[in-house]
């Protein structure tokens, strides 16, 4: 018998709102997060823009001076959003034995490319772009506390260790749906009983020089330089490409019993998570979205529901012509007549592509989604897409009646995953 | 749809390590305690690391078309030959498969950071346009999962379970999962590292874990002068497979995952715990779900990082787990012959085991010439396998413990 499973914590970094709160009003009220780049200089670069989380204080989001010093942006972004959605849980203390059943999982795409690139530069010498990098001559080399953490496996060890979590831990590197992977993985792990508690999410900070060109020499970005904020527009006819983005979101994930019986806040239920792979190509999907058809397909099968049941869709929208294309052809594939009807919008369009974290924010803004009722828009749909002709919730938030929502995301490696949430009722 | 009861059996075994390539080759050098330290062809003079375990008769060409060669980072070098190794071993034909059943779990921890120090140099050198477009898909660690089933079809659960040098167990640990769940019905999983680049070696040994010798024999777990491991590349790949899948196709079968336990220590990234407490809470979850008895266990394949804080709780967990009998259980660390290779070591070390289990043997662990520990450490030479159970540990340094039991199917 497996054990169902609820989300009662959220916590968000974004370049539009920290903290579930804020971050929530900003997507409800369709603001960017997309700002001309400040974390280096930027002028030799085709893209000077990007989503940054600008007003980041980690010693207000309870991270440590020891942590502040040694880890690098994406860890600090993963713990402090593992401690916001902790405190966002309301959880008491737990003895021993109940933080032996709490693990951690988290997702990365991109983890340590920027605190790499750092210390390639000042190991070797050269250095074009970045500033404040110490001269190699100027640093120990053997002094372990002058490297800065840059390995995938920290976030998610710093978040286990500054809780004392003795449960499962590790992270997830499945390109852009490693966020997703991360809650899905840890929700199999409540399910099958292997923890009770877990803490899941995304997160990546990788705005460095290198980090942004090689998805510019891909022509994979946008260069709407003069106006950022119009810059991410999945579906609409004017996209010239995705805005890379920084950021984090964590899921504390219960065993639904644990949740009741401390009288938690439930913002819904996850019910079903599904994942394939394109065997395709390493960047993108068919046309017809085939992959991402069967993964529809799949998610419904398994939740035992039909399309006309679905209420919501957040996509994985990135703002790149092909994927939007496959995507709209996957929903009418595996949707049928549904797919005019249901719902869709991607959260891109106001924060950009967090990468690793991107598919965890969308998990979140979907439990959201159900849980207050209301459809955050998709932002900047100026002039539509011939090829894109669905329900994309242009522009205005919508107010909604929905029961069951899912959030999907696609990835460089191919990895499709999708999460099936269901609105609670207590 | 969700079966918990489905069983899970390997099949095919795929192994690119620096003493031995493919089954009969590894065979072979574990059985011998052939070493695979050599010098390092990077070594420079500024590079303090001069050994490791360099794989130096590994021709990617002679796996991958060339152009795949240059687009990739030597990660994904090592992942395809290993899986292509697996898949003939195990005799598995996609034609035969329905390819979204089939997927991949390929655990991984530098990435391709070779490739991407080289294009980085590129950017700070040459400017934005002198960067590869291949470098996005070529350092990503799912760059290996995406490969693999670009190149076999596999259109299935496909994951890359990062966690440091105990990635490749839990590669295994969650392809077992998945298949157990009913998920899929076979998996390709295991890990894959490449890391003896000298900036990369760099960035490790800023930890202070690498040791920085030219001394081959400078691995030395439960030794009196253990401090430290020698890194490894490397690539372990096995087939999982749903037991009646397996058997209804004829496979081979290696022996059975019968357990898969993880823990952690909650003392960070930089701090390894004093006792082995929560080791031995893992240890205790895998003795559960296998139902493993005592006198099952032909060896236990240690984890051995070889610095004295580590060796002591690895001893202590093994103590709080069996008691008195923790100084009777054969162990060893066969990775001592081929270096440590991250995510590569589990999956190397199963794959070891899988092999020891069909021929008997329990292969040895080199260079502990002074041991100080209370073990029955099968030293320098390999020992004959009472048991048809094989128990494996791996520890990362954020605190995880992992590990993986396998039984032979008798």
């Amino acid at each position: 018998m497996m054990r169902r499973v609820v989300i009662t914590g959220l916590g968000v970094i974004a370049p539009n709102g920290i903290g579930k709160e804020a971050f929530w009003q900003a997507n409800i009220q369709g603001c960017s997060g997309i700002v001309p780049i400040s974390r280096f200089d930027a002028r030799p670069f085709p893209t000077r823009i990007a989503g940054e989380v600008r007003d980041f204080d980690p010693l207000r989001l309870g991270l440590t001076e020891d942590e502040i010093v040694t880890l690098d942006r994406g860890s600090q972004f993963a713990l402090a959003a593992a401690n916001l959605a902790l405190e966002d849980a309301a959880l008491p203390p737990l003895n021993d034995a109940e933080r032996e059943a709490v693990g951690v999982i988290m997702g990365h795409a991109m983890a340590g490319a920027d605190e790499g690139e750092r210390m390639w530069t000042r190991y070797s010498g050269h250095n074009q772009y970045l500033d404040n990098v110490p001269d190699m001559a100027d640093l120990p080399v053997w002094n372990t506390s002058s490297a800065r953490s840059l390995m995938a496996f920290v976030p998610s060890s710093v978040i286990a260790a500054h809780h004392q979590f003795y449960g499962p831990c590790l992270s997830i590197s499945t390109g852009c749906s490693a966020g997703a992977d991360a809650i899905g993985q840890a929700f199999w792990a409540i399910q099958e009983g292997q923890a009770g508690r877990m803490l899941a999410g995304g997160a990546d900070s990788a705005i460095s020089p290198a980090s942004i060109n090689i998805f510019s020499v891909m022509h994979a970005l946008s260069r709407r330089n003069d106006e950022p904020t119009r810059a991410s527009r999945p579906y609409d006819a004017q996209r010239d490409g995705f805005v890379m983005s920084e950021g984090a979101a964590v899921l504390l994930l219960e065993d639904c019993e644990l949740a009741l019986a401390r009288h938690a806040r439930i913002y819904a239920e996850l019910l079903i998570f599904t994942s394939n792979c394109n065997a395709y190509h390493m960047t993108a999907l068919p046309e017809n979205g085939a992959p991402l058809q069967a993964l529809l397909r799949q998610t419904l099968q398994e939740g035992g529901i039909e399309p006309h049941q679905l209420g919501y869709i957040n996509s994985h929208g990135s703002s790149t012509l092909l994927n939007e294309i496959a995507e709209t052809a996957a929903y009418k594939a595996a949707l049928g007549e549904s797919a005019y009807r249901i719902p869709i919008s991607a959260t891109k369009s106001m924060i950009g592509h967090t990468q690793g974290a991107a598919s965890a924010i969308e998990a979140a803004v979907t439990a959201l989604a159900l849980y207050y009722q209301v459809l955050p828009p998709t932002i900047n749909q100026e002039q539509t897409d011939t090829r894109c002709d669905l329900d994309y919730v242009p522009n205005v938030a919508r107010a909604a009646n929905i029961e069951l929502a899912l959030t999907h995301s696609s990835g460089f490696g191919g990895v499709n995953t999708a999460l099936l949430l269901r609105r609670w009722r207590s | 749809m969700i079966q918990m009861e489905r069983r899970v059996v390997v099949t095919g075994i795929g192994v690119v390590a620096s003493n031995g390539i493919g089954k009969g080759a590894f065979k072979h050098a574990i059985e011998q305690g052939k070493m695979g330290i050599k010098t390092l062809p990077v070594a420079d003079e500024v590079s303090p690391f001069k050994v490791g375990g360099y794989i130096d008769d590994f021709v990617p060409e002679h796996y991958l078309e060339r152009k795949l060669v240059q687009r990739t980072d030597r990660m994904t070098h090592l992942a395809l030959a290993a899986a292509q190794e697996a898949v003939y071993d195990a005799n598995l034909s996609m034609a035969q498969e329905d390819p979204t059943r089939v997927g991949a779990v390929i655990a991984n921890t530098l990435g391709g950071a070779t490739f991407a120090t080289k294009q980085v140099r590129q950017l700070h050198l040459h400017g934005p346009r002198a960067m590869s477009a291949f470098t996005a898909v070529a350092w990503i660690q799912v760059a290996n999962v995406g490969q693999a089933a670009l190149r076999y079809g596999f259109q299935g659960y496909c994951k890359v379970p990062v966690n440091d040098l105990a990635g490749g167990l839990d590669g295994l640990g969650t392809a077992y999962r998945a298949i157990r769940r009913g998920a899929a019905d076979i998996l390709i999983a295991g890990g894959c590292e490449a890391p003896l680049d000298t900036f990369v070696l760099f960035s490790q040994g800023l930890s202070g874990w690498l040791i920085a010798t030219d001394d081959p024999t400078a691995y030395r777990p439960f030794d009196r002068h253990a401090r430290g491991f020698l890194p490894a590349e490397g690539a372990g790949l096995c087939i999982l497979e749903d037991y009646e899948h397996a058997r209804k196709r004829g496979a081979n079968i290696y022996g059975e995952i019968i357990g898969y336990g993880q823990s952690n220590d909650a003392t960070g990234w930089r701090k390894l715990p004093e006792n082995g407490r929560q080791y031995a809470r893992a240890i205790q979850q895998v003795m559960h779900e296998g139902k493993i008895s005592l006198d099952e266990i032909g060896y236990f394949s240690l984890d051995g990082r070889a610095l004295p804080i580590a060796d002591r709780a690895e001893v202590d967990a093994l103590q709080h787990t069996f008691g008195t009998q923790a100084e009777h259980i054969p162990v060893s660390v066969p990775r001592t012959m081929q270096g440590h290779s991250y995510a590569a070591a589990g999956a190397i070390d199963t794959i070891g085991a899988l092999l020891a289990l069909q021929d008997g043997f329990i292969p040895p662990t080199l260079h502990c010439t002074y041991p100080i520990y209370n073990l029955n450490l099968v030293r320098n030479e390999a020992r004959s396998l009472h048991g048809n159970v094989v128990i494996l540990g791996a520890r990362s340094y954020g605190g995880s413990n992992v590990v993986l039991a396998i039984r032979k199917i008798t």
